[in-house]
This record gives C-alpha cells, sequence and structure tokens, in this order.
C-alpha cells in the first residue's frame, strides 16, 4: 500500500509526472529488486557506494555481492540478509525510476528517507506493511485540519484503499484529498450508510474512466455505457460498504446498516459536518471518491 | 449437471449481480430456468408465481429489503428453499437471516465454487 502513497508523494514533490509514474507502476510485476537497491533502503550502503559497485560490475563479470563484500560494504551474512529480505514494491517503483533514468540512486536515497519522515514511518520495516504502520499513513495522509476523524472514519478510509487495491487495481495514485462543505454530482453512484455512525458515500467518474473501472471490478470487457457499468459502480460501492459494515460489528458495538445505492446525475451531497473529496488516479482515467460525514 | 427440469429465483438490486450468479450456474449446470427481481417485493412476487427450486436474494435492496422478503416467503411456503447473497456478511445478519429459515449464507464477492456447492447440495445429483 506504500506504493500508492509514494506515487502521491512523487506528484505532490514534482519528482515525476503522472504519465511517468503510470508508466513505472505498470512495470512493478515484471521487476525484480535489485541487490543494490535493498541495501539503499536498508541503509546498509550509500547511494555513492552502490554507483561505485555498479560502475566496477560494468568492467568485471562479478556479482554486485561479491564486489560490495570486495569493497568492505558488505560482509558475507549481510548480502544473504538483503537477499532474503521481502522489499516492500514502494522500493521496488523507486528502483524502476532509477532505471528509466528518472531518478539516481542517489536521489533514491533521498526519497526513501524524507518520504518515511514527511509520513511519520521512521520505523518502517522492510519485510512487511504491517498494520500499525498503514494506519499512520492513513492518518497522516488524511490529515485535514477541518475534519474530526474517528476511528470507524479512519477506518472506513483505510478500507477503501484495502477496497481499490483488491477489486479494481492496486495501479493506482491517491491524489490530495480535499475537505470541502458540499460537492456537486456531476454522475456516480452513492450509498447511504446509516445508524450510530452514519454518512453518504459516493463515487463520481466520467463515463470513459466508468467503463474502465467497471471492467476491472467485473472482470469482463465493457466497451460501452450501459446499465452494467453502472451496476458495477453500484456494486463496488456497496461491497466496500459492506465490509466497513462487518468491520464496524467485529469491532465496535455499534450498529450501522446500509440503504440500498442509487445512481445520482446531478444535485448537491453534503453532511452534517464536512464532505471529503478523495480523487484516486488511475492509468484510465481519475475517479473521485466522496465521504459526507 | 442437468437441471432443466429447475426455476431459480435470483434477486438483486444490480443487473450486474444477477447476471454473473446466473452465469455461474451456467457454468456449473446446463437447463435452469431462471426469474430474476430486482427488490424484496418481486421475490415475494415471482416466489409466488412460479414457485422456483430455489432462491438466490441479497439483502440490501429498494423497497423492500431481502430479510423480509425471505420471512414473507417463508411465511408463505416453510419449504422455500432461500439462498441469502450479501456483500454485509454481519454476525448479527447471519444469525437473522438462519433464524427466519434461511438455508446458506453466502458473502460477497462470492467464489463460483460456493454456487456450485449449493446447486449440488440442493438441486441434486453431480
Amino acid at each position: 500500500m506504500f506504493t500508492q502513497f509514494l506515487g502521491n508523494y512523487l506528484l505532490q514533490k514534482g519528482i515525476v509526472n503522472q504519465e511517468q509514474l503510470f508508466d513505472a507502476m505498470s512495470k512493478l510485476s515484471q521487476t525484480h529488486i535489485k541487490l543494490g537497491t535493498i541495501a539503499i533502503s536498508s541503509g546498509m550502503m550509500t547511494a555513492n557506494e552502490v554507483d561505485e559497485c555498479l560502475y566496477v560490475q560494468t568492467r568485471e563479470n562479478k556479482r554486485f555481492g561479491e564486489i560490495a563484500v570486495n569493497r568492505g560494504y558488505l560482509d558475507d551474512n549481510q548480502v544473504k540478509d538483503l537477499l532474503s529480505q521481502q522489499t516492500p514494491d514502494y522500493v521496488l517503483l523507486g528502483q524502476i525510476l532509477v532505471d528509466d533514468g528518472i531518478i539516481t540512486y542517489e536521489e533514491l536515497e533521498r526519497l526513501i528517507f524524507d518520504y518515511k519522515n514527511d509520513s511519520e514511518l521512521y520505523d518502517l520495516s522492510l519485510d512487511i506493511e504491517n498494520q500499525e504502520a498503514v494506519q499512520t499513513i492513513i492518518n497522516k495522509f488524511f490529515d485535514l485540519s477541518d475534519l474530526k476523524m474517528t476511528p470507524e472514519n479512519a477506518m472506513y478510509l483505510e478500507l477503501m484503499f484495502n477496497s481499490l487495491i483488491r477489486f479494481i487495481g492496486e495501479d493506482f495514485t491517491p491524489l490530495t484529498p480535499m475537505v470541502i462543505d458540499e460537492f456537486p454530482i456531476t454522475f456516480g453512484v452513492s450509498q447511504a450508510i446509516v445508524g450510530d455512525n452514519e454518512f453518504i458515500t459516493h463515487i463520481d467518474c466520467d463515463r470513459e474512466a466508468a467503463i474502465a473501472f467497471a471492467s476491472r471490478y467485473a472482470k469482463e470487457d465493457f466497451t460501452e455505457f450501459n446499465e452494467y457499468t453502472v451496476a458495477a459502480l453500484e456494486d463496488f460501492l456497496n461491497l466496500h460498504n459492506g465490509l466497513y459494515i462487518v468491520n464496524v460489528s467485529n469491532n465496535t458495538s455499534a450498529d450501522v446498516y446500509l440503504e440500498p445505492p442509487v445512481v445520482t446525475e446531478d444535485g448537491v451531497l453534503w453532511g452534517s459536518d464536512k464532505c471529503i473529496v478523495f480523487p484516486v488516479a488511475y492509468p484510465f482515467g481519475t475517479i473521485h471518491l466522496i465521504i459526507c460525514f | 449437471m442437468d437441471i432443466s427440469n429447475k426455476k431459480i429465483l435470483v434477486c438483486d438490486d444490480s443487473v450486474l449481480a444477477r447476471k454473473q450468479l446466473m452465469d455461474a450456474v451456467n457454468e456449473i449446470a446446463t437447463g435452469a430456468t431462471f426469474i430474476e427481481g430486482k427488490n424484496g417485493a418481486e421475490a415475494v412476487e415471482f416466489y409466488k408465481k412460479e414457485n422456483p427450486d430455489i432462491v438466490f436474494m441479497d439483502i440490501v435492496m429498494p423497497e423492500k429489503d431481502g430479510t423480509d422478503a425471505l420471512a414473507e416467503i417463508r411465511e408463505y411456503d416453510n419449504e422455500a428453499t432461500i439462498i441469502i447473497v450479501s456483500s454485509v456478511g454481519t454476525q448479527e445478519q447471519l444469525k437473522k437471516a438462519i433464524k427466519l429459515g434461511a438455508k446458506d449464507f453466502i458473502q460477497k464477492p462470492f467464489e463460483k465454487s460456493q454456487i456450485k456447492e449449493i446447486i449440488e447440495l440442493r438441486l441434486g445429483g453431480k
């Protein structure tokens, strides 16, 4: 999940543009992590040392680990440790940007350091995306001064990331969320959550994005905007909200229920407090998720 | 598996969810007759009219929800085979459905193997 947030961070800092980011994200599944990248991200080698070893590697037919050991940057046990580590995708994304010539190893080193610091992920371990770290980054991401963030609301937002990854695909970048009083609807589907913790949820997007989103959700190849594409948006929202209800039921004593999803083509959304507009950029277009608390 | 003489009522307000369920059944068995309902009121109406062998019913639906429709159908026919297929799989919802006489509860998104198991068990044969 950190990959998506790193994507947002890279866009915010102007390090990549959206096209470069999507291109890099599309290569994630076919790219293998390099030892030098793991060594940098785990702090065992500096970018300069990695660059030096890579330079030597172009002149000597040796493995990177062997060169690093020969030059005293790593010992055999450290090489073994690094090779056995499971590296999170966000580090791999950084490596792809280096391979594509968009950033250098030195910039990657600084980027990983700054990203962890800015996201308050000081103890982010390399091998697991632990629950606490995910919650930290989500709270930081949605640290919106105009909004009171209850544990249930934070849970909802965290689940939203999981649902997008699980049902639509992980190749998205969360764009910076906004807090507004009301949201003018263009087209989308809404669903109310009622009971002890009430709010309105909504997905808003243009028709082209809706077709692509629906195709991914339903695992079908929709080519036109029709009742099936609309139903897919409704089903996604209903499914995601259903998972939220199950989580609330398992973790709290609150009673919450779902109203049926409805298609909305105009009008204004508002809640008793504020609305979060949370844009999510996929290669096929941007989906706006709106939650009015 | 041939289920040519069987009627299946699929009740869900989502046209896509109905299609996915019918596609799943058609992959497992041939010849079923489907009846589609898009809310609880239609579920009750079509059940009384068509007397289906099995009902797949969503819970969150407009007009009349699946739980109310389940109760009404079971009141009309206490042998009715109704399977709840819902995204809201809370313990409370599950208990309520079973208490009202649902034969099974499938949490969305369903696996085709779950539908296969139900069809084999409830509509007989392999």
